[in-house]
């Protein structure tokens, strides 16, 4: 047994090398997560799936805790994954990614499995990962000699037991706990989470942190293509749609999430080695090529919003504002900018 | 003694507070007649889903023991009317994987009516509809399918006139004047009472007989025992090499999951002008169904066992009106469309001019309270 304790940890923390695709062209046809899954019609949660797993490839462990890509996804002995995929508890997404690396970084110590690098993906909507899976979340992110990616997939709500408020409820959405009354129009007084920032700001090990929308799908895909190649625990924040719980035409699903980039509400960002680059359309906003649409813009297309007057879009469009004329990086470092 | 049941099959969240509000004036209204009744949604279609077909119950009977002698079965399956709150339900139901395609009239008794929301005519309806074996009524309501927003409900009297025409295709369930009734009390709306007689008066029921209908056998599968599944609940993936399929050689068929197809769940479909297809990849990259096969042309063919019509390819499509959305009652079987256009292409021109040039507009999307109200005031005035 002595010559497998003396060879290198390097061994063990070698990744896949998945390199950008340039263009849709590129992309290969595999799917590894197929048609058949129980979502909604135009489920963008279900497309980041198909994104990731098709950016990740045949030799891929998938982990995901309890959510609407849980249920929805294998209840009834029924499921579309084609790559190996486990359920975990809810709030248990970062614990059950590291203990599958661990699992076969020793299977392949004890010569079960033949070496070679598998990536660990473990994914949690925004309720298993921001608001309960936050801890052991934070504690996988600080596990630097395993490769794992952790990807959140943030439908703004408890999507799953139709729609109640989570930490990454934007301010004033109606929900089923936060429903707009005569008495009181705004519910949900709290500003959404900042889920990427805050991973990225408070663990300095973690070598790639992203924030993703389904509506760039090439970048998306990419980003999954580099968080897994760079190496050791990585995190990815994804906006998705929810025809359900946003309430418009499940049609708009694509368009509602270009409107969330263009409107400034949802920066596209990459922090790799602690570098921070702006990519897509937010480049162009925060270059000034691109002009931020009004927040108004994307708002009034959900019915979740439809109870706002002019001074809520006011405020909504404020804040938006704010984060990027103020902030250092939007979306990311609230510290006004040095004059 | 008798006890009655009655199934409401609507499209998951879209038509979710109209089921509700059927079921609940069923069993208020039997109350009225001094029955006792119960309502209840099935557990296995929660979470619901935007438009993934789901069921409510309404069971009324003389006495308590009855009733409960009737909810001891898991799911009513004799029921003596089955309302389906849209008329693509007709196609057939495949609401959760262990069913397959389940016929809209199978869990109807014999001799039981089913009422249906619908613009079609009877004749067409019936050709959707499966051959159930045994002769049952059909009654149609005059109306589009009601379609609403999680949060708002369209309040267009469809509650009402399905619940009018009950009474008057089952008054052994419930009469019109409790139906009546209970809608004065709990909506407090006398324009909705009338709905309701007026939906009475006009309902008409028509005998199917049991060798009428659609003759193609619903999709099933081998359903595994408690025997036969696997230790950990494993559920075997799905194979990650492509399909063969004869025609298809250097194009892509995803494998995908044969224990649920998903297109039960379509209102609307789309229909592709091949000839103006770019390749542009698009349609095919954001279907978050993973529908479209590539052709050996390299063209994008939406599979319609896996569509379930949410429309994403047509809102990505750049080129104007490749993809059209179009409704899908004008559609009897989900053959390719790439098969059809490659064997006669001047036929698929005709064929694909035709369905696009009905496009009903799309129903749902009431986002605010009273949206409804006002949009009918602005029509009327």
């Amino acid at each position: 047994m002595s010559d497998v304790i003396e060879e290198s940890l390097e061994d063990y923390i070698k990744t896949q090398v998945l390199e950008p695709w340039k263009g849709p062209k590129n992309v290969p046809e595999q799917e590894y997560f197929t048609s058949g899954h129980r979502t909604c019609q135009g489920c963008e949660s279900a497309q980041i799936m198909k994104l990731m797993a098709k950016a990740a490839g045949p030799r891929t462990v998938i982990l995901g805790s309890t959510g609407c890509m849980y249920v929805a996804n294998t209840t009834y002995y029924s499921t579309p994954w084609v790559v190996p995929w486990m359920h975990t508890q809810l709030g248990s997404a970062g614990s059950a990614a590291v203990g599958t690396a661990a699992g076969l970084k020793v299977q392949m110590r004890k010569g079960k499995m033949a070496k070679e690098p598998i990536n660990v993906i473990v994914f949690c909507g925004d309720g298993g990962g921001a608001d309960m899976g936050l801890s052991a979340i934070s504690a996988a992110l600080q596990h630097t000699h395993y490769n794992l990616l952790i990807l959140m997939y943030d439908n703004e709500s408890y999507a799953n037991t139709d729609i109640q408020v989570s930490g990454s409820s934007p301010w004033g959405a109606n929900s089923t706990f936060s429903p707009p009354g005569k008495a009181r129009r705004i519910m949900n007084r709290r500003w959404k989470k900042n889920m990427a920032g805050m991973m990225a700001a408070g663990h300095p090990d973690c070598k790639y942190v992203a924030t993703v929308c389904t509506s760039a799908p090439m970048e998306a895909m990419n980003s999954v293509r580099k968080a897994l190649s760079i190496g050791g625990p990585t995190f990815i924040h994804s906006l998705d749609p929810c025809p359900k719980g946003w309430d418009y035409d499940p049609m708009f699903s694509h368009e509602i999430g270009e409107l969330a980039i263009e409107t400034g509400i949802w920066p596209l960002y990459e922090i790799e080695e602690g570098k921070i680059t702006m990519y897509g359309k937010s480049r162009r906003i925060l270059r000034g090529q691109l002009k931020r649409k009004p927040v108004a813009d994307y708002l009034m297309r959900q019915g979740r919003f439809a109870h706002f007057i002019d001074e809520d879009i006011e405020y909504f469009q404020g804040k938006i504002d704010e984060m990027w004329e103020k902030w250092l990086i939007p979306g990311v470092i609230p510290i006004a900018a040095p004059a | 003694m008798s006890t009655g049941s009655v199934e409401v099959v609507y499209r998951g969240i879209f038509q979710k507070t109209l089921a509700k509000n059927i079921c609940r004036g069923v069993v208020f209204a039997a109350k009225k007649e001094g029955k006792i009744g119960t309502a209840f949604g099935r557990y296995s279609d929660s979470p619901e889903r935007n438009g993934i077909p789901a069921k409510q119950f309404a069971v009324v009977s003389d006495t308590h023991d009855e009733l409960q002698e009737h909810l001891a079965r898991y799911e009513p399956d004799n029921n003596d009317v089955t309302i389906a709150c849209d008329d693509t339900l007709c196609k057939g139901i495949e609401s959760w994987a262990w069913y397959g395609l389940q016929p809209i009239n199978k869990l109807l008794k014999k001799g039981g009516t089913l009422l249906v929301t619908s613009f079609q005519s009877p004749n067409k309806l019936i050709n959707f509809i499966h051959r159930k074996g045994e002769p049952y009524n059909l009654a149609l309501i005059r109306a589009q399918a009601s379609f609403s927003g999680l949060w708002v409900y369209k309040d267009d009297h469809t509650d009402a006139r399905l619940l009018g025409a009950l009474a008057k295709v089952a008054p052994h369930i419930v009469g019109i004047d409790a139906i009546c009734e209970v809608i004065e009390e709990q909506w407090k709306d006398d324009l909705k009472v009338i709905s309701a007689r007026k939906s009475f008066d006009a309902t008409k029921s028509q005998p199917v007989s049991a060798e009428q209908g659609n003759e193609e056998v619903p999709f099933s599968f081998e359903k595994p025992g408690w025997k036969t599944m696997e230790e950990g609940l494993v559920i075997r993936g799905i194979s990650a090499e492509k399909q063969v399929v004869a025609g298809r050689d250097g194009g892509y068929v995803p494998t995908r999951n044969a224990t649920f197809k998903k297109y039960s769940t379509r209102t609307m479909r789309p229909v592709i002008n091949f000839d103006t297809c770019t390749k542009c990849t698009l349609c095919w990259l954001n279907c978050p169904d993973t529908c479209f096969d590539i052709t050996p042309d390299g063209l994008y063919d939406a599979n319609m066992d896996a569509c379930c019509g949410c429309g994403v390819c047509e809102a990505v499509c750049p080129v104007a009106d490749c993809v059209t959305m179009v409704n899908e009652e004008a559609f009897d079987d989900n053959a390719s469309q790439w098969e059809m256009w490659v064997k006669d292409k001047k036929g698929y021109e005709t064929w694909m001019t035709e369905k696009i040039s009905d496009q009903p507009a799309r129903t749902h999307g009431f986002h605010h309270v009273g949206q409804y109200a006002e949009e009918a005031t602005n029509e009327s005035a």
